[in-house]
């Protein structure tokens, strides 16, 4: 059976490099899926020249010109107010009027929140957006044996109360679910203790309110050595708390980085046993490979984001495509929104 | 057509390849190529739309209609068959005559698409009247888009007899046959006859790979794409450009999305077709039973105007230049032998 069209826009002014890789990347999708379809926004003359020189299938490509765009390093709400018509806010705006079913950048994050904050409607019973990202651990979860788990929030909602975590347990478990194909994934809550009692009291409060969500696998609180661990296959906390874990994780990743290379300069042996692990380090970052999962979900919106890392190649941008497309066609909106206590 | 009714002096030549321009034909591999050549006529299947382009495009009488593949002869009874089940009537099909070519020990005929194609298209306008204009259907499979425009610019005389030399020489023709093609050559009279080039994306080239052929060639992902290109021609009228997207859409599965993308394409690489969508308005409201299938018409014409306006002001049109065969002298040589790219 054919699926029905889904059309995701992109933010083609976004990204590190450039427009070039995100029309590579729209352009891969339509080849790969018959039922994506591609918006590109953003200049127009840019986008024509990229286009003209990649294989694409123009039947399921649109162009929507947008002249302003908004830089990684500007103010998010500045950029937006002096540049309405930026490529952003233009696509965010398309989702709005249904001209796309969901949106992909991989620009500015604190302007792409925005964005959807000024267009699109949070789901009944959401309070706050939450920003989620993966992050890969020792273990594989679902159906495709995902070695990620899903961490929220990592910066939208700095400040959240009790029932904002627990809308937070909601989203992430319904995105895992239906991406991840986890049919029951496990929720935990982020503390400095696995004690239910522990941590401030809206953790607390929010404990107590996630035992008793009918269909959520809530297995209660966890510490910060579990995110690697893989303990929890969604892990709730703060923006605040989130985005300082999430930093520090990976400034733990690139201090590990570069031990190895002073390690590699430093002495034959080492370079010798580095040498003997290189098969094993290049697995390791095949399956924990953050391209393939293409980018981080904006939660608790209507319409879904996905933001691509500001570095994301084509085959990132194809991903998130396809990630987008596949919670649009599983109605994540109307999932989250299932799953949340009625008030 | 009645055989009793006066044939109206010819005014357009449309000439068709076969494989990847009106056939959808896999021969990639050795396996492929078995199983097109053991094909019945039913089991053929024609490229959406194009049987619906070719009738519209033979409607008015005035028009012939000129096959030329690269298939062998022996595919004949099989092809003139499948052509007859999709409705269309032709006046030419030249086939390959392969088992000559091996016969006569000549393998680089049978590879070749240049020697092959080239005499067999200026012969045909030998026998055309000179006033006739004509449009070429091609694909990116092989080399229709060198080969004729190389056709247009020699009957144009806009290319000199040592560039065709050398052209036919890279493409591995051989010196008797290059003679030939040659004399061929001077006895048709000078005309500028062909308006446009159609290259099917049978493989999804990029266009811009065909922008060295100028703005008479025109790559198109589908024949609705064609269809409204030769609308603003005027080969077509919109009534005829609708009943073509009708069978793109009763018989593939084209939609409201596909088919505005595809205008939305043209619009985006210059061609000339912005005022094709009043056209296809005023059509679209007249009375015709047939159309009421691809109502609602707001629809439609919403679809194609929110493709308009998303773009903004139009760039201007690339300027003509002159093609430079020499510099495209791989496009010519057989696919074997191409450079890899």
């Amino acid at each position: 059976m054919s699926q029905r069209p889904v059309t995701i826009a992109f933010d083609v002014m976004g990204g590190d490099h450039g427009p070039l890789e995100i029309v590579r990347g729209a352009a891969q999708l339509t080849l790969d899926t018959p039922h994506i379809h591609a918006l590109l926004v953003g200049d127009r003359a840019l986008i024509d020249q990229a286009l003209s020189q990649v294989k694409h299938h123009a039947e399921r490509v649109a162009v929507h010109h947008a002249a302003d765009f908004v830089g990684m390093h500007e103010k998010p709400n500045a950029a937006l107010e002096s540049k309405p018509d930026c490529s952003v806010m233009v696509a965010a705006r398309l989702v709005r009027e249904g001209e796309a079913d969901a949106m992909v950048s991989a620009g500015n994050t604190g302007a792409g929140v925005l964005a959807c904050a000024r267009n699109f409607s949070l789901i009944p019973g959401v309070r706050r957006a939450a920003l989620a990202t993966v992050y890969p651990t020792a273990v594989g979860r679902g159906e495709k044996n995902d070695p990620f788990s899903l961490i929220l929030d990592v910066g939208a909602t700095v400040d959240a109360s009790a029932d904002d975590l627990v809308a937070f347990a909601i989203m992430g478990s319904a995105y895992a679910r239906i991406i991840s194909k986890n049919e029951h994934p496990t929720v935990a809550l982020l503390s400095n203790g696995t004690e239910a009692q522990k941590g401030p009291a809206r953790v607390v409060e929010a404990n107590q309110k996630l035992q008793h969500i009918a269909g959520l696998r809530f297995i209660g609180n966890v510490e910060g050595v579990d995110i690697p661990k893989g303990t929890a296959d969604v892990v709730v906390c703060d923006g605040f708390v989130g985005n300082v874990c999430l930093k520090m994780l990976e400034g733990v990743s690139e201090t590990v980085i570069e031990l190895a290379r002073y390690a590699y300069k430093e002495k034959l042996l080492w370079r010798a046993g580095l040498a003997m692990l290189s098969s094993g380090i290049e697995r390791i970052k095949e399956v924990t490979d953050w391209e393939q999962y293409g980018g981080a979900p904006i939660l608790g919106f209507d319409r879904l984001f996905i933001k691509a890392h500001g570095r994301s190649k084509s085959r990132a941008i194809t991903n998130a495509g396809k990630v987008a497309a596949r919670a649009v066609s599983k109605d994540l909106a109307n999932a989250i929104q299932g799953m949340l206590p009625k008030a | 057509m009645n055989e009793l009714e006066p044939k109206l002096p010819v005014r357009r030549i449309y000439r068709w390849d076969l494989d990847k321009t009106y056939l959808q034909t896999d021969f990639d591999t050795f396996r492929q190529l078995v199983r097109t050549a053991f094909q019945k006529a039913h089991e053929k299947k024609a490229i959406p739309g194009a049987a619906a382009l070719i009738r519209e495009l033979r409607a008015s009488g005035d028009s012939r209609l000129c096959i030329v593949s690269g298939s062998p002869t022996q595919m004949r009874t099989v092809l003139t068959e499948k052509l007859k089940l999709d409705g269309v009537e032709f006046d030419e099909l030249v086939l390959k005559d392969n088992l000559r070519n091996l016969v006569r020990g000549r393998f680089k005929a049978m590879r070749g698409q240049v020697g092959y194609k080239l005499p067999v298209l200026l012969e045909s306008r030998a026998r055309a009247p000179v006033e006739a204009e004509e449009v070429l259907f091609g694909d990116d499979a092989e080399a229709d888009a060198f080969i004729y425009s190389l056709y247009a610019d020699m009957v144009a005389h806009r290319v000199s007899e040592p560039v065709v030399h050398r052209v036919l020489e890279a493409a591995e023709v051989y010196s008797d046959d290059i003679e030939r093609v040659i004399k061929q050559w001077k006895e048709i009279p000078q005309a500028d006859p062909v308006r446009r080039i159609f290259i099917n994306l049978d493989r999804l080239t990029p266009p811009a790979a065909f922008a060295h052929y100028g703005a008479r060639v025109v790559p198109i992902f589908n024949y609705f794409q064609a269809a409204l290109v030769l609308l603003g021609d005027k080969h077509l009228t919109a009534p005829q450009v609708l009943r073509v997207m009708i069978e793109l859409v009763q018989t593939s599965g084209y939609n409201l999305l596909t088919l505005s993308n595809s205008f939305q394409d043209l619009l985006r690489r210059g061609l000339p077709i912005a005022g094709v969508a009043e056209a296809l308005l005023e059509a679209l409201q007249g009375p015709a039973a047939v159309f009421q299938m691809v109502r609602p018409v707001p629809d439609i014409i919403a679809a194609f105007s929110k493709r308009v306006v998303a773009l903004g002001a139009q760039p201007p049109p690339p300027k003509h230049r002159d093609i430079d065969y020499l510099s495209l002298l791989d496009d010519a040589r057989p696919r074997t032998h191409k450079k890899r790219r």
